[in-house]
């Protein structure tokens, strides 16, 4: 920042201002950042492969190995994991019994806990295929797509509003994330995935299913109220670009914007060139979508709006039509100099780059800006152009207001008839992409075009504009799917194993550079990045090879000998227990009470909040209580107001790419599922349909709760724990009831509440919402 | 009592207080900070040493919120005086990208009448009387400059040292850095005023990419300062501490099976923390045991400073019971020709905006200043007085000011700190910062140092980079040091 930086002179600073920054040294100056920039690609020989970061390196398609263990062998993943622990002298660990691989597999598969029916369907099959059929029938539900959708949309930091202070919502976002459900759900092959998110706009134009796959990159953090929209226009293509970079290839390229990557062979140049791929990238959010139910029924509560409001906005127009010009010149001119630049200028005299700034004015300018320059000229005698017929037109203008707002309640709650999209504007051209000292996009450097990271590839972008738009980012995304690729398939591999083994083969799921860690079975990586390419990129048999696995299906159970030989559990020769993400928690919640609505899709939901959170507006509860209990997915991320229930239990920040939920044990989570409310209104529930389900009888009231929440019976010491708490607890409800001062909660839901003792039912309910706040209710093993 | 009777008695008064249809109120809340710890983070909370011997334990950090214009109240210019009604002299906008709405270009001097204070004879404006009086603790930084020319994006450079999300505050690296001083409360506490949370804030006290223990804790108004402190309506207290145990029984009896399960048993740990936490914390921000003296130091006997006061009251009780970082947000007021309620944002009625804030802060923080000293905690805690930036020495529609990133002046008060003087200086009409320029980097290097963090060596290593709070900038400022 207090360098100033020379042309000549970029390479020995670039390694200079490295090496003043605490942390891991460059291990080599960027021998690239030194050649004239248009020289480097043509000229530069090809990669020593050795050189290459792992992730880079091609893929290795070893057989796989002999183990001595040969019928625990069920897929090939199975003998690369048992050659790994054969030779550390260990066994794999026995299966896990059935009841704890159904609840396993299905919280896995789909983020939540299956219901009794099932696990004793599943317990009780005795076919050979038992565990096929339930695999498959687990990919097949839409709670697969749901779950899935949900890992990748941390990637894409989804939100439905668009962040900074003013945090407006983005009604059509959930668009995107309906396409991401159902790209799961239909087994898109995930290179068309990719291909799609990245271009789908260029590949199949006019195709609304495929433009809103482009919301993948147009779902940024967006300031609206920016007055330096260059600045802008730099901020946005730098999250697109570190977006997909970490996201998709498993790099952190934006260490590059700053200096050139200090531990993989990544230059300024490389980055600022695959920048170039996004430079012509713009938004549009107001696409008209294909008439649905939706649509049709938002259009249908507009129209009355519009009915209604018509007279006063045609009044209110009138008030502005003679001071319009006014109005919209005093807003542009709250611009930056360099903005207004391009505001001011005729659009026939418009670059590139002054088309994408006026295409973003049109894009967040609304009335209210004009409305502005009636307020100061009406209101405010020290303003230039203050004049008594203004002060009139104002007086007039806020009744007009005031008449309006009475009119809000009729516009539509939720919902769009519209779509969000990238966009070229209708243009092949795109502005130029230049190398930027320190990353200041004030002070460019040498001029770059798109192209692939230099030192890691030799592929070059095969770049075909068509009519409308620059061909640049469909040439990026065929890159990113192509053979010359390792990466992508890698890395997508090792976020699914991450997910199913709480840690990825390489650790560092988001960086395969050479500062991530190595992979601890980098031939199974290699096999299943192979085995995904060779089944058309499949996600599901991805899955279904994973969940089938011997490896997957061991017990979690503690085992001495391998605590002392593999304490990370690196091996796997024990499966992880995993603390259930966020989404789990409340939907397998939900689940338990009865209380779930599995409705598919559709617009985002706002479901109660404690009422000291403040937010005020940006947290409208939604009127029809069926919303909420909408699954976890579709609550609105607000970006300013993350979801309190979710975000005590580490749900993903939308700010940016979000690689690995972590998993911290705080007070604050033990406060929420034992003091909320909410929580506990689903306990009351769940004890209701405990008593409905398992009648008057105590015990079978226990064992019916452990099969809901645990899918098994309890053991005799927590039967015995349990029922010896009925008994105890019993007094101190009675002393509660009998001061007056306080009522006691009994379960809900019931159909008969005459047959009830309120005092035992009471004491009913205090147990089943300890039980769910115990660890085996929050953990899956 | 049969128990039909008992039954149907009972039935009444469950119906009568709605006892089955509760509420629906949801949990949640920011995450915070005591030692119950996630195995794979090993003990995130557990107290560090940091580099070297801090001089402050504490940091109440005094967020302006909207941008006071620090040339109305600390930067005393007898040139814009002089020139104001002109146009600026082209020279002193060199460099810079400005608007021009609202007739930017004149130069503009508010009525203000100005005095210089104590010993060090630091000027102040007849907006900060109270204020005044304490000059001499005061080390001023007159060169203040950062980026960006809406509020958003500079409050957010401001905490988190970026103009994009996604980055920790600085709350949240101390937090990191220096871990818990107190299990029973949360290290990271975020104070409002105003009926509802500051916009878009909590990503200014977010975690950033630092795992979510570090992240700010926001304390609600009123008695009951974090969500879900309070037990649900049906739950008595001995009757929770019966569920209790029982939960401890069955946690211990599963954890038999982990025994080696560290994380586990840190779960079973959190829920007596929490139980312990619904006393500690509403007792943390309860005034009833303040004296009438104290109250009154603060301006809670007055109606314009009374909610302020009431924050910064709250502020010293958290410093008193070792919470690191305090960051306030001052709040918005209604005022007359304003539709709603506005914060120290004067684009327009420079004169009644400031004339208001300054007399809802200047009390409280004077207090607070006064109290801190008493007690013997000024030289253990920094207060530090922060804005997004300032206002320009041109006006706006008439009778306001723009933003002003260049040149604006912030203070330091407390344990290690050059009291009684004057860091830099802006030029003549007080629009740029001349000299040596005191950048937000800077300004968190310069913080962290004081508590005993070398900004250089706090480290967190994210997807291969090691990050750091001040992201590749800053320089601790040596000359505000004692």
């Amino acid at each position: 920042m207090k360098k100033t930086f020379k042309r000549t002179r970029l390479a020995a600073l670039v390694v200079f201002a490295a090496s003043g920054v605490a942390g891991a040294a460059d291990e080599k100056p960027a021998d690239n950042a030194a050649k004239p920039a248009d020289a480097a690609p043509a000229a530069k020989p090809a990669p020593a492969p050795s050189r290459l970061p792992y992730g880079w390196l091609p893929l290795s398609a070893s057989a796989p190995p002999q183990v001595s263990q040969k019928e625990w062998v069920r897929t090939p993943i199975d003998a690369f994991v048992l050659a790994r622990i054969e030779a550390k002298g260990l066994k794999p660990s026995p299966d896990a019994d059935r009841g704890a691989f159904i609840r396993r597999a299905t919280l896995d598969a789909w983020g939540l806990i299956p219901t009794p029916e099932e696990v004793s369907a599943f317990v009780a099959d005795t076919s050979p295929d038992a565990y096929e059929k339930l695999v498959d029938r687990l990919l097949a539900s839409p709670h697969y797509g749901e779950r899935q959708a949900r890992r990748w949309l941390d990637l894409a930091r989804y939100a439905d509003s668009a962040g900074f202070q003013t945090d407006q919502t983005r009604a059509n976002m959930w668009r995107y994330r309906d396409y991401v459900i159902n790209a799961f759900n239909e087994d898109k092959p995930y290179s068309r995935f990719v291909q799609e998110q990245i271009a789908g706009d260029e590949l199949v134009p006019g195709n609304q299913d495929v433009l809103v796959a482009t919301g993948f990159l147009v779902g940024y953090p967006d300031n609206y109220n920016s007055r330096d929209l260059v600045q802008r226009k730099f901020q946005i293509t730098t999250d697109i670009t570190d977006t997909v970079g970490q996201a998709i290839l498993g790099t952190t390229v934006g260490c590059a914007r700053c200096h050139d990557h200090k531990t993989d062979k990544f230059t300024q140049k490389d980055y600022y060139s695959l920048q170039a791929f996004f430079a012509n990238t713009s938004e549009n959010f107001k696409n008209p979508a294909a008439k649905g139910q939706v649509e049709r029924e938002y259009d249908r509560q507009w129209a009355k709006w519009e009915e209604a409001s018509k007279d006063l906005r045609d009044k209110q127009a009138a008030l502005i039509a003679p001071i319009k010009e006014a109005a919209l010149k005093h807003h542009k001119e709250r611009y930056l100099t360099d903005s207004r630049e391009a505001i001011f200028k005729p659009e026939s005299e418009w670059t590139p780059k002054d088309r994408w700034i006026n295409h973003r004015l049109e894009n967040v300018s609304t009335d209210a800006d004009l409305e502005v320059y009636l307020r100061v000229t009406g209101e405010d005698k020290d303003f230039p152009d203050y004049s008594a017929e203004n002060v009139e037109r104002w007086e007039q203008y806020k009744k007009i207001k005031d008449g309006l707002k009475k009119l809000d309640k009729l516009k539509p709650a939720s919902g769009s008839n519209t779509f969000t999209a990238a966009t070229e504007l209708g243009h092949p051209d795109a502005p130029p992409s230049f190398i930027l000292a320190g990353g200041n996009h004030e002070k460019p450097l040498d001029e770059v075009q798109p192209a692939f990271p230099a030192a890691l590839t030799d592929a070059k972008p095969i770049i075909t504009p068509t009519t409308v738009s620059s061909g640049r980012r469909t040439a990026l995304a065929n890159w990113l799917v192509s053979p010359e690729n390792p990466l992508t398939a890698r890395v997508y591999v090792n976020r699914v194993w991450n997910e199913y083994f709480g840690k990825g083969i390489v650790s560092t799921v988001s960086d395969f550079g050479k500062a991530g860690d190595k992979p601890t079975n980098p031939e199974l990586l290699d096999y299943l990045a192979s085995n995904f390419i060779k089944n058309g990129w499949s996600v599901k048999s991805l899955h279904r090879d994973i969940l089938l696995s011997s490896v997957y299906r061991q017990s979690s159970s503690h085992r001495d000998d391998v605590q002392a030989a593999d304490p990370e559990n690196k091996l796997l020769a024990v499966f992880p227990r995993k603390r259930l993400d966020a989404e789990e928690i409340r939907d397998a919640l939900l689940v338990a009470s009865g209380k779930l609505n599995d409705k598919i899709g559709g617009p985002s939901v706002f479901p109660p909040v404690p009422s000291n959170l403040n937010a005020g507006p940006l947290w409208e509860v939604s009127k029809d209580p069926a919303d909420h209990n909408r699954r976890s997915l579709y609550i609105f991320t607000r970006r300013s107001v993350p979801y309190p229930l979710l975000a005590s239990f580490d749900m993903a920040s939308a700010q940016q790419v979000h690689s690995k939920r972590d998993v911290t044990t705080t007070p604050l989570q033990a406060l929420t599922l034992f003091n909320s409310d909410i929580v506990f209104s689903w306990s009351q529930a769940l004890a209701g349909r405990v008593i409905s389900e398992a009648g008057n009888d105590e015990s079978s009231q226990i064992d019916r709760l452990y099969q809901i929440l645990f899918a098994r019976n309890p053991d005799e010491s927590e039967k015995a724990i349990l029922k010896s708490f009925l008994v105890d607890h019993e007094k101190t409800i009675t002393e509660k009831a009998t001061d007056g001062k306080l009522s006691v909660a009994i379960p809900v839901g019931l159909k008969d509440t005459h047959s009830l003792d309120p005092i035992r039912a009471a004491v009913f309910v205090d147990l089943v919402h300890v039980v769910v706040n115990s660890n085996d209710f929050t953990y899956r093993f | 009592m049969s128990k039909a009777s008992r039954r149907e008695l009972l039935f009444k008064s469950i119906y009568g207080v709605g006892g089955l249809t509760l509420a629906a109120y949801m949990p949640g809340g920011g995450v915070f900070a005591t030692p119950a710890l996630a195995e794979s983070l090993a003990d995130p909370l557990a107290p560090k040493q940091p580099h070297f011997p801090p001089k402050v334990k504490s940091v109440i950090w005094l967020h302006m919120d909207g941008a006071p214009s620090t040339l109305d109240l600390y930067d005393y210019k007898p040139d814009l005086i002089k020139l104001a009604g002109q146009e600026a002299p082209p020279s002193f906008l060199n460099g810079i990208k400005t608007s021009t709405q609202g007739g930017v270009g004149k130069l503009f001097a508010s009525n203000r009448t100005w005095k210089r204070y104590g010993q060090s004879g630091a000027w102040f404006s007849d907006l900060l009387p109270n204020l005044a009086q304490h000059a001499d603790k005061i080390n001023f930084i007159k060169s203040s400059t950062t980026i960006g020319a809406t509020h958003d994006i500079s409050i957010l450079k401001l905490n988190t040292g970026d103009t994009s999300p996604g980055r920790p505050s600085l709350g949240a690296w101390v937090h990191y850095a220096l871990g818990s001083a107190n299990p029973d409360l949360p290290a990271y506490v975020v104070l409002y005023s105003g009926k509802k949370e500051p916009s878009g804030g909590s990503v200014n006290w977010s975690s950033g990419f630092l795992p979510a223990v570090y992240q700010g804790t926001a304390f609600r108004p009123g008695p009951s300062p974090i969500l879900h402190l309070d037990r649900p309506e049906l739950i008595a207290l001995k009757e929770q501490r019966d569920d209790l145990d029982l939960l401890k029984s069955l946690n211990e009896h599963s954890a038999s099976v982990h025994p080696e399960d560290s994380e586990l048993q840190a779960r079973l740990r959190s829920y007596e923390l929490a139980y312990k936490m619904e006393a500690t914390a509403p007792e943390a921000v309860d005034l009833s045991k303040e004296s009438d003296a104290t109250k009154a130091l603060y301006g809670l006997d007055n109606e314009a400073t009374k909610e302020y006061g009431t924050t910064l009251l709250r502020a010293r009780r958290l410093v008193e019971r070792n919470v690191r970082f305090i960051q306030v947000v001052s709040g918005a007021v209604e005022l007359p020709g304003n539709e709603i309620a506005v914060n120290w944002d004067a684009h327009e009625h420079l004169e009644s905006n400031h004339g208001a804030h300054a007399r809802i802060v200047d009390q409280p923080i004077a207090g607070l200043l006064t109290d801190l000293k008493e007690r013997g905690l000024l030289d253990t805690t920094l207060v530090v007085w922060t804005s997004e930036f300032g206002r320009t020495s041109y006006g706006q529609s008439g009778n306001g000011r723009d933003h002003n990133p260049w040149g604006y002046t912030q203070w330091l008060a407390g344990g290690g700190v050059k009291a009684g003087t004057t860091f830099g200086e802006t030029d003549e009409i007080g629009l740029q910062s001349v000299g040596r320029k005191v950048d937000t980097y800077d300004l968190h290097a310069t913080v962290l140092q004081l508590l005993g963090l070398d900004h250089l060596k706090t480290i967190y290593l994210r997807a291969g980079r090691s990050e750091r709070p001040t992201v590749v900038y800053g320089e601790v400022i040596k000359e505000l040091l004692a």
